[in-house]
């Protein structure tokens, strides 16, 4: 049990194993370059020396609107919901339709931020690019049923009401 | 590696030296000056740039060390994760049930779902409403609690352990409400 | 150290580390407190070997009252392969940041806990490459530190040759930050440095990158806010608080990381 506890995770081991050293060793070159060969992300080699800094990803504004709208939206769904259960959904279909995107548009942030965290490509080049698009062709069919949904049957806000009456 | 061993050779004589009776001393130490003078000490000659490839070579043997297996269990980390999975939990549903319907729009409509609920037992019933109750009310109100910290506010040790119980207890409440409703 | 102990008991003693040894005049006997230790281990030159947790018992009426007493006691009256970094023994040298009972917290500052039926275990900091037993490797956590230029950027300085001056308002703006010492407790318990170490900066790094952000001196606020902007350097930041809740200076990095985003987004 303890032992199992210690051992390092699997992800690790395998970033752990880094290409061949042969390559390195027969050719002579400056210090940065044999341990950039070695580099994994999270592996235990890290690019350049010690006494190099890290590097920054190219920075965009756009990751900065991508959080003030994610805010923005988890704070707008509070009044949403509350305003889509006093009002009858029938009556309001936008309303409920509005709630229905957003929903689906939070749910869609909310697992990409998984991915990134968890999944990420330059850690999992296969897996971490199946998941995205995997997601990302889900929220379309997901956009897409709850708009089959919402037009041609009671629409999400009803559904959950008589669920729950039932 | 290579340095502990040249020192091994190199302790024995200096420990019979030093550990000799004080009057065998100088003969020893006679006697390890012979020897060093006669130790070959295999050496190899590197350039400093090997200094990487050595150390590259120490690092990829190392473990990485326990996480969250040892890891307190803290009110910060624990309903943060919880955030997670409640949300998760309710977007897979919202995720299944919508995908599914696309695809059979004839056995997931309103009256079949509605049906089904219908006629499954109270006990079941009310396990399921509590179910879907609980992680609502949890990821609503500790979302509300994050937007409140991403305002800058309750941004203090105290303000996250008050908030904290203050969500769980909302909870509860709302759980219970929910699930009679 | 059998060895050496063996043959030169004298010496022996006088590296002992109990504390009634050391005094001038015995104090009177105090019962037996035993308590176990257990710690992490970890040997590079077995490298096969997995790491394990080892055992040990001291008696706590002969040890001094913190966590880095013990571990010294037990180096050397125990074990002397046992190895972990100290140096201050007052924290403020952030040398002896390590896992005690599930926290992170630095060894001089904490307090064994006296309960002689429960035991107490001794990890490294989570989730880092071990060097050796107590010893992680923070080669990334300096370079990261490095990586957000941790000193005054201004080319402008004052035309008469004195400092740079600061209205006492702009100078309590860094209160709180920088004070950190930069023990690595706070980034290494976070779980999003957990998961994202190579590309997230962490805890401790972001509070010093918004240390000089927040500096009214410095002139390179705009570039410092600018290389944060991405998927990974800063947005990894769930506020999960462990950061604030371990930090053993009793700072505050999840605030300053806040106020980062919120900046960012007022921007």
């Amino acid at each position: 049990m303890a032992s199992s506890l210690l051992a390092s995770s699997s992800k690790r081991a395998l970033a752990r194993r880094g290409p061949a050293f042969a390559k390195t060793l027969l050719v002579s070159r400056p210090a940065t370059t044999q341990s950039d060969a070695l580099y994994v992300p999270g592996g235990p080699v890290y690019k350049g020396t010690v006494n190099d800094p890290t590097t920054f990803p190219t920075p965009s504004r756009a990751h900065t609107h991508h959080w003030s709208f994610e805010r923005l939206l988890s704070a707008s769904l509070i009044p949403l919901t509350g305003a889509a259960f006093a009002t009858s959904p029938s009556v309001h279909p936008v309303l409920d339709g509005i709630l229905g995107v957003s929903l689906v548009v939070h749910s869609h942030i909310g697992f990409d931020s998984m991915v990134v965290d968890y999944l990420h490509p330059r850690k999992f080049p296969v897996l971490g690019r199946v998941a995205t698009w995997t997601l990302r062709t889900a929220t379309v069919g997901v956009l897409l049923g709850v708009y089959q949904f919402n037009t041609n049957d009671i629409g999400l806000t009803e559904l959950i009401g008589k669920v729950w009456a039932a | 590696m290579m340095s502990t061993r040249a020192l091994h050779s190199l302790g024995s004589p200096m420990r019979k030296t030093l550990y000799s009776p004080s009057l065998a001393r100088n003969q020893s130490l006679i006697r390890i000056r012979t020897t060093l003078a006669k130790r070959t000490v295999q050496t190899e000659s590197l350039p400093a740039s090997a200094s990487v490839d050595i150390l590259n070579k120490q690092r990829l043997l190392r473990p990485s060390s326990p996480h969250f297996t040892i890891y307190q269990p803290q009110l910060t980390w624990l309903a943060s994760i919880a955030n997670r999975a409640t949300g998760g939990a309710l977007s897979a549903l919202l995720y299944g049930f919508s995908l599914a319907y696309l695809v059979a729009p004839g056995t997931f409509d309103s009256v079949h779902v509605v049906e089904f609920v219908a006629g499954l037992p109270d006990a079941a019933k009310y396990a399921g409403k509590a179910l879907l109750a609980a992680p609502f009310a949890f990821h609503g109100l500790n979302g509300i609690r994050h937007l409140s910290w991403d305002m800058g506010k309750f941004m203090s040790l105290k303000g996250v352990y008050q908030t904290g119980y203050a969500v769980l207890a909302g909870t509860a409440v709302s759980t219970a409400v929910l699930v009679f409703l | 150290m059998s060895l050496l102990s063996r043959r030169l008991p004298r010496l022996a003693r006088q590296f002992s580390s109990s504390a009634a040894r050391c005094l001038a005049t015995p104090v009177a006997d105090k019962p037996v407190l035993n308590k176990e230790f257990k710690i992490y281990r970890w040997n590079p030159d077995e490298p096969a070997t997995k790491p394990t947790l080892q055992s040990y018992t001291i008696d706590l009426n002969q040890t001094g009252p913190m966590i880095l007493d013990a571990l010294i006691k037990i180096k050397n009256e125990v074990d002397p392969t046992l190895t972990f970094r100290r140096s201050c023994r007052e924290g403020i040298c952030g040398s002896c940041a390590m896992n005690i009972d599930g926290q992170n917290t630095l060894a001089c500052l904490c307090r064994i806990d006296r309960n002689e039926a429960k035991d107490t275990k001794i990890y490294p900091l989570p989730h880092m490459y071990v060097v050796k037993d107590l010893v992680p490797d923070l080669t990334l956590f300096y370079k990261q530190y490095k990586s957000i230029k941790p000193y005054l950027q201004n080319p402008n300085p004052p035309a008469d040759g004195t400092e740079f001056l600061q209205s006492p308002e702009d100078r309590k703006k860094l209160d709180g930050m920088y004070e950190c010492i930069l023990c690595a407790c706070c980034s290494t318990s976070c779980p999003s440095y957990w998961w994202n170490q190579d590309e997230y900066l962490g805890p401790a790094t972001l509070m010093q990158a918004y240390r000089w952000i927040a500096d009214s001196r410095d002139t390179h606020t705009a570039e410092r806010k600018e290389v944060l902007q991405n998927e990974m350097s800063l947005y990894r930041c769930h506020t999960i608080f462990n950061c604030s809740r371990t930090c053993p200076k009793g700072l505050n990095p999840a605030l300053a990381i806040a106020r980062i985003k919120m900046e960012l987004a007022a921007d």
